[in-house]
């Protein structure tokens, strides 16, 4: 029996699982309570899921670096793994930001997408880790070609500070709203935001862990069918 | 009010499907491991 497959990790698992529905139940409830914005109406509420997906999706990058490093420097496998479950992870988050965005911008902007350099950004982002994800898929199970997406995955994530601060960067040019401050949100619109964060945040490292054991069983499987073709060479 | 439900649906029924296809291929992979190791551990 696998040790995802033991009682207590099923219990685990389930409890874990129980506790973020509770936290996205709460996010929910704190979302369609929240005040109406005095400019922008009930569209504003998008607010509260589209910039924790960017955070999810930062994280996701972030983690993508972390696991090459270690990869780099100790030369486990299963850093290697991690580094790909997380970009895929980070991807799939990046890919609702970049559904809820336009989603919103049609609403306020009347137009789904302009080149923003806040946007512009975020695009090549989001090109970056798919480009990560397809090297990966190609070239499975090659050492050089890990190695090689180690590096790649540490140097991508240097577009994650151009992506959160383009605004600023960009100044006059930036259509995108400003950075979220410490008081720049209404009475009442803290706690969803807040919310939003957490239970996004949690639903990025659930299925991080779910991809990464995902991961592990595929290296497993691919080892046990080697091992079987040779057992079954004459 | 339109666009807000759709923000949210996508973003639900994405991270939804995401995490079932996750939960149904590592099903399939340890039925598969179970069955392909020699004690059928």
């Amino acid at each position: 029996m696998s040790d995802a497959n033991r009682p207590g990790m099923r219990r685990w698992k389930r409890a874990t699982a129980v506790a973020l529905a509770l936290l996205a139940a709460a996010w929910a409830w704190t979302v369609w309570h929240a005040p109406l914005d005095s400019v922008q109406g009930v569209i504003q509420k998008i607010l509260y899921v589209h910039p924790p997906l960017a955070f999810a999706a930062y994280a996701g990058f972030i983690g993508t670096a972390i696991g090459g490093a270690l990869f780099l420097a100790r030369g486990h496998e299963h850093f290697d793994r991690f580094a790909a479950a997380s970009a895929e992870v980070g991807v799939v988050f990046s890919t609702l930001m970049l559904l809820t965005g336009p989603i919103w911008a049609k609403g306020t902007w009347g137009k789904w997408w302009t080149w923003d350099p806040r946007l512009t950004v975020t695009l090549l982002l989001y090109l970056t880790y798919v480009a990560y994800l397809l090297l990966r898929g190609f070239t499975e199970g090659n050492e050089r070609a890990a190695r090689f997406a180690a590096v790649y995955g540490i140097l991508g994530s240097a577009l994650i500070p151009l992506n959160y601060y383009a605004i600023e960067l960009f100044g006059s040019r930036a259509l995108h709203p400003d950075n979220l401050q410490r008081g720049s949100l209404g009475e009442g619109m803290g706690l969803p935001f807040l919310l939003g964060v957490l239970a996004t945040l949690a639903a990025f490292a659930f299925l991080l862990v779910r991809r990464f054991e995902l991961g592990e069983l595929r290296a497993l499987h691919a080892e046990l069918s080697a091992r079987a073709a040779l057992r079954e060479e004459p | 009010m339109s666009y807000v439900v759709a923000a949210y649906g996508v973003t639900l029924a994405a991270l939804l499907g995401y995490g079932l296809a996750l939960a149904s291929a590592a099903r399939t992979l340890r039925a598969e491991i179970s069955r392909a190791r020699p004690n059928g551990g």
